[in-house]
């Protein structure tokens, strides 16, 4: 495991973020961002921003629309 | 080549012919189909609402995807992956069916334009503005993060959801939008980009202290 340093853990950042590095790479960018200031707090807004979208578009189907779905598939034939 | 392999169609199609399915069978699949793909409608739903941005077309749009994954039910390989099935039925339905009749600013792929093109110009915050804004981002209401998804272009939108709310990979996304992965890569960075934009526009406009990005390119 190595830093592997500010242009490469800039340029890969998305990649690592979403775990898209090779496990060798993923260690690198790992070791980068514990030592780099600048680098980790890119990191934080990148990751803050998946978290914040992951959560606030969670959304319940309407009781209407599973029950009109349920019944639809009941009357089709395979 | 058409006339070496002429002569084995017409046993190989015999030999493809899908028989008509035993009454036990069909209600086993239509068992398994309720018990498998029905737990999705959740999911399916909530990316339904982001790609038509109304409930009423995300009502239709799930019913079709849900008809249609049953039609083809029997033709889906038990053990792969049912969510990113799902998921492919679905978007292939919205780009054929619903993204015509809807009003889009961004009809037309976006791919081929330019960052400068998207964007009012690049923003880089500086790192002290950093862990404000990542506290900034985590601040805002819900509504704000679904209006800014709102607001950038459809394939950009697609590609953050599945990657960031749905967390498939770069390749099961490529296989979902039918483009390469490269092009997966570039809408999703893209999309970011410009919803972090947005989101720091909103958190500006809302007094949560970041500076916006037009403000911060002056």
């Amino acid at each position: 495991m190595t830093d592997c340093g500010c242009e490469k853990a800039k340029a890969e950042l998305e990649e690592y973020l979403h775990r898209e590095v090779s496990d060798e790479d993923f260690a690198d960018i790992t070791e980068h961002l514990a030592g780099c200031e600048d680098c980790s707090e890119e990191h934080l807004v990148a990751l803050t921003l998946t978290e914040k979208v992951r959560r606030a578009c969670q959304e319940q189907a309407p009781a209407e629309l599973r029950a009109l779905i349920v019944a639809r598939i009941r009357t089709l034939r395979l | 080549m058409s006339t070496l392999l002429a002569p084995s169609l017409p046993q190989r199609a015999r030999l493809d012919w899908p028989a008509m399915p035993e009454h036990d069978d069909r209600d086993e699949l239509k068992r398994q189909f309720e018990e498998q793909a029905l737990p999705y409608m959740d999911q399916l739903y909530a990316a339904a609402m982001r790609m038509t941005r109304n409930p009423a077309d995300a009502a239709d749009l799930v019913q079709e995807t849900f008809v249609k994954a049953f039609q083809a039910f029997s033709s889906f390989e038990q053990g792969t992956n049912l969510k990113a099935w799902l998921y492919r039925i679905q978007t292939n339905t919205y780009i054929n069916q619903y993204r015509k009749r809807q009003r889009d600013p961004y009809q037309g792929s976006v791919d081929e334009l330019e960052d400068w093109q998207l964007a009012g110009g690049e923003s880089a915050t500086a790192t002290a503005g950093r862990s404000a804004e990542a506290e900034a981002i985590d601040h805002l209401p819900d509504s704000d993060v679904k209006d800014a998804l709102a607001a950038i272009p459809e394939d950009f939108r697609l590609a953050v959801y599945l990657a960031d709310v749905e967390g498939f990979s770069y390749q099961e996304i490529a296989d979902i939008m039918k483009t390469p992965v490269g092009t997966v890569m570039s809408r999703l960075h893209r999309g970011r980009k410009l919803l972090r934009e947005k989101l720091r526009d909103y958190a500006a406009g809302r007094g949560i202290g970041v500076t916006s990005a037009k403000e911060a390119a002056r």
